[in-house]
């Protein structure tokens, strides 16, 4: 199912997207320099190797960055190919490529499907230094930080399953472990065309936000240019993140010609079997799958399993907690309160103390009746703070609810003892008058009186008295 | 053996004194021939003393202060790499190349920065921004190029060993010109980290030196698998013990071949010296076969498509934004080529044009593509002869040294010198060139081919050529 598909059929929208996202590393991908670009002050974070001194030549492509891009493309149900692949020059002359050519390898991996949307090919290459235009400065720290491109059949039809699609993918590749989670970590050249009109190009938007935006204009834009009986030509434009807009960066007729070469600096890179074999028996299981999985296995709703996906760690707190307890009860929790708790601390399950047997501990209570479900909230706070152990935390609250009806009697025997008119009003046929009792005896227990008993021995104690 | 004695000479003698010697003659005699383009004077007699002290406490590296020379396409740290090119006047190398490394660590004195044609592009070391190289053996005549201050340091005294590069020729040309030994090794033995770029592919650094013992033992010392290149691979650093462990009796095991092709077009007085020292291997018992090599005839064609294309490519981050002069202009295209013009000589101007034009996508299918299929063919039919023999051996150059600015101006009779020289970059196979006579005093060279890393099976043949050379 396609989000706002309908809204878009009569233009017949297709888009496909080339992402671009860094390969989580310690070093670049052709030199041992550290892959931390950020943390370190300009031109710091370099050598001769991926400045491109003369003379210098490019190690092998570091392994762990072939790796992570084969875990992505097997995550994403690509083949890889078996032939061995080269790594490619892509000439062009901009101050941020030290070489003037940029080395990006043939496809490694393709024809697999994600979310619906074809993957057409993943492949691997460096990242550019950092070009500074105004002040006409170039950092070359990023230089040769490695990149995986996936390029994406045009199946998507529309920009709000774009940003979907996007969001998804990039929480699987973080649920991978294998991309950096800087800011600037996706970067999208994006491919649309309407009916009439032919293929235009944007490239390099930045973020998940500016491709949606960037699409959303360009349909206007496209829709407006056509309707008024102009044409859409190929071409290739640049997005503006300040204005949101498109703006035309070249047209069809000056297309840049890379002047692909083999690097002859590399030999070719070949894949064997056991490498595949041994990163597709590690791989984790998709949110896609998980989601599918949860909402067959425990019967949880599609928010609930949305919410608890979104995080790889507290889905599989969930899953341990949801072994020795209820299922529904544990999930519930972990999605709302647990979810509440963490986000107002800015803590994740990781960093904060709480475990699965929290949550198990916790939902036994309540279902116990010891528990009521307003204390509960109170109990996950401290359990995330202090990592106590529920009991414990019960006992130090005082939060055991009363829920043997002999107390509960006397308590409420002693409350309308206390409370004649309210009494009086009830037999008068006013029913606030039982609220108003009944949160009389919860003050008396200081809101440990199980509800559901103390509401029904209530009702036959004021019937039995008239 | 004449390198064998001089070290033996350093160990009981003076380090220091051996450098000053060598610093004399570079002062009196290279105004004229100009090997240098940057000397390294004081550290040299720095690292004189520090390897005279390791002498005397016997701890020396293999090279044991032997002067050495280094092309000006290889890094060495803290000095000018210049490659020849205005480009790279003032551009210090901020590290060692690979070689430069390994000779530092074995104690090899550094003396300085060798002439060379402009980013190596030439044939006979005319073409450098910092003026020709002369022929030490006759000063009107080229030393052959494109490591024309290598050879020429080494044949004039001013180094005992020397580095070049070989993409096509480049150790081999100008060692037979100047009537030196020099080896191109197989492609991958020796780490190419820190040669500038001129055709990747073909091309790696090697060694010059008086005879074979010299060569056998700096190819022992830069030989080797580098993580830094990864086209190199592991070998076993025997090729002194090689030469050292030479027996008469190994000239009888040798089968060598000759190709007809190797000698068409040859000047006359080359061709029979070289067959001449064909005849005496003979007589002493090698086995000799005459052998065609039918694509061999492409060689220079595909050689220079792949040399415009890899250059091309390498020569982009000569922009004038990182190095060198920057000319200036209204945009990138514009400041680029402004920058090129002004800072680059005719042949590297020629070869990054043609390179462009041969990679772009509309002409890449016709010339560049079909060149990486013809050299296939053309390592086939080496491959075929090493399976039968040993060797290949030939002349390494169809003429004698010609005149200073004889064929500056025709780049089709400079091209068309390499063609005994190309075909073993083309294939990746080792060869050398030794001096094996004289021609009204211009030296002669004789070039020998062996398989991919059959390095001492070639220097075998060296050895057995040179003996048979002795007492010439």
């Amino acid at each position: 199912m396609q989000l706002h598909e309908d809204k878009y059929k009569d233009l017949n929208l297709k888009i496909g997207l080339e992402i671009h996202v860094q390969l989580k590393t310690d070093q670049k991908i052709f030199c041992e320099c550290s892959s931390d670009y950020i943390n370190s002050s300009p031109n710091n974070n370099i050598c001769p190797i991926c400045t491109s001194q003369p003379g210098s030549k490019p190690m092998g492509v570091n392994q762990k960055a072939l790796e992570n891009l084969l875990k992505i493309g097997l995550f994403l149900g690509c083949k890889a190919y078996e032939k061995p692949f080269y790594v490619q020059r892509k000439h062009y002359f901009y101050p941020d490529l030290p070489s003037n050519y940029q080395r990006t390898s043939q496809p490694i991996l393709g024809n697999g499907v994600f979310m619906g949307v074809g993957i057409w090919e993943i492949h691997i290459e460096e990242d550019p230094g950092r070009y500074e235009l105004r002040e006409g400065k170039v950092d070359f720290n990023r230089s040769g930080v490695p990149l995986a491109e996936i390029v994406t059949a045009p199946d998507i039809k529309s920009p709000e399953y774009a940003r979907e699609f996007l969001r998804d993918l990039l929480l699987s590749l973080e649920y991978l472990g294998v991309i950096r989670g800087e800011s600037g970590s996706i970067r999208a050249d994006v491919n649309i065309s309407i009916m009439g009109g032919n293929r235009i190009e944007i490239k390099n938007v930045n973020s998940v936000k500016g491709i949606y935006k960037a699409l959303k204009y360009e349909i206007v834009r496209q829709k407006a240019v056509l309707q008024r009986g102009g044409t859409i030509t190929m071409e290739t434009r640049h997005f503006d993140e300040a204005s949101m807009i498109t703006k035309t960066l070249r047209k069809k007729e000056t297309v840049a010609d890379y002047r692909y070469i083999p690097d002859p600096d590399l030999v070719p890179i070949y894949i064997s079997p056991e490498m595949l074999n041994e990163i597709e028996s590690v791989l984790p299981e998709s949110p896609h799958n998980k989601k599918k999985r949860f909402m067959e296995e425990y019967s949880l709703g599609e928010e609930i399993v949305d919410s608890l996906i979104s995080d790889l760690y507290l889905s599989d707190l969930f899953e341990e907690s949801a072994k020795n307890s209820n299922p529904l009860e544990a999930g519930k929790w972990c999605a709302t309160e647990l979810k509440r708790r963490l986000n107002e601390k800015n803590l994740s399950v990781s960093t904060s103390k709480i475990k699965p047997k929290h949550i198990s501990d916790m939902v036994g209570f309540i279902e116990r009746g010891e528990l009521s479900v307003k204390n509960a909230k109170w109990i996950i706070e401290d359990a995330v703070d202090t990592g106590e152990e529920i009991p414990v935390l019960m006992d130090k609250k005082n939060f055991y609810q009363i829920s043997s009806e002999d107390t509960l009697i006397k308590i409420i025997e002693k409350i309308i003892e206390d409370n004649p008119k309210a009494v009086l009003d009830f037999k008068s046929g006013n029913q606030n008058a039982l609220h108003f009792l009944f949160g009389k005896v919860v003050n008396e227990t200081e809101g440990r009186a199980e509800p559901s008993k103390t509401i029904k021995l209530l009702k036959d104690k004021l019937c039995a008295v008239a | 053996m004449f390198t064998r004695d001089l070290i033996e000479d350093l160990l009981s003698k003076s380090v220091e004194e051996h450098l000053n010697k060598k610093i004399e003659e570079i002062e009196k005699r290279d105004k004229e021939i100009n090997a240098f383009i940057t000397l390294n004077i004081e550290e040299a007699e720095k690292s004189s003393k520090e390897i005279q002290k390791k002498i005397n406490e016997g701890n020396q590296g293999k090279l044991s202060g032997l002067v050495i020379s280094i092309k000006d396409n290889l890094a060495v740290s803290n000095l000018r790499m210049t490659c020849g090119s205005k480009v790279l006047e003032n551009y210090i190398a901020p590290y060692d190349a690979t070689v430069t490394n390994l000779i530092k660590q074995e104690d090899g004195i550094i003396i300085g920065k060798c002439n060379m044609d402009e980013f190596a592009c030439g044939s006979d070391g005319t073409s450098s921004y910092f003026g020709p190289t002369k022929n030490p053996r006759n000063i009107d005549y080229v030393p052959g190029g494109s490591s024309s201050g290598s050879a020429a340091s080494v044949a004039a005294d001013f180094s005992d060993l020397s580095i070049g590069s070989d993409t096509g020729g480049s150790i081999r040309c100008p060692a037979s010109f100047c009537g030196v030994y020099g080896f191109k090794p197989s492609y991958g033995l020796v780490s190419r980290y820190g040669l500038s770029d001129m055709a990747m592919s073909l091309e790696g650094p090697g060694p010059f030196a008086k005879d074979t013992y010299g060569i056998a033992l700096l190819l022992d010392v830069i030989s080797g698998k580098d993580p830094r290149d990864t086209v190199t691979v592991e070998n076993n650093k025997s090729y002194l013990k090689t030469v050292e462990n030479f027996k008469d009796n190994d000239i009888k095991n040798m089968k060598i071949a000759y190709a007809k092709e190797f000698f068409e077009g040859v000047d006359e007085k080359i061709k029979n010296i070289v067959l001449d020292k064909i005849g005496m291997l003979e007589s002493q018992g090698a086995k000799i076969e005459e052998v065609s090599l039918p694509n061999i005839k492409y060689s220079i064609p595909i050689y220079y498509l792949v040399v415009f294309s890899e250059f091309s490519s390498a020569m982009s981050k000569f922009d004038g934004f990182k190095y060198g002069h920057y000319a200036g202009g209204q945009d990138i295209v514009e400041a680029v080529s402004n920058t090129r013009e002004t800072s680059m000589g005719t042949e590297v101007k020629r070869r990054v044009l043609l390179g462009t034009f041969i990679t772009m996508e509309e002409f890449k299918g016709r010339w560049y593509t079909k060149a990486l299929k013809a050299r296939n063919a053309i390592k086939e039919d080496f491959k075929r002869i090493f399976n039968s023999y040993d060797l290949l051996i030939g002349p390494t150059m169809p003429t004698l040294p010609w005149k200073i600015g004889e064929r500056i101006s025709d780049p089709l009779a400079m091209y068309s010198s390499d063609i005994l020289t190309v075909s073993a970059n083309l294939a990746g196979i080792c060869a050398s060139s030794q001096p094996v006579g004289e021609v009204k005093g211009l030296p002669v060279g004789l070039q020998l081919h062996a398989d991919s890393l059959s390095e001492s099976k070639l220097l075998k043949g060296m050895r057995a050529v040179e003996i048979a050379c002795e007492g010439m």
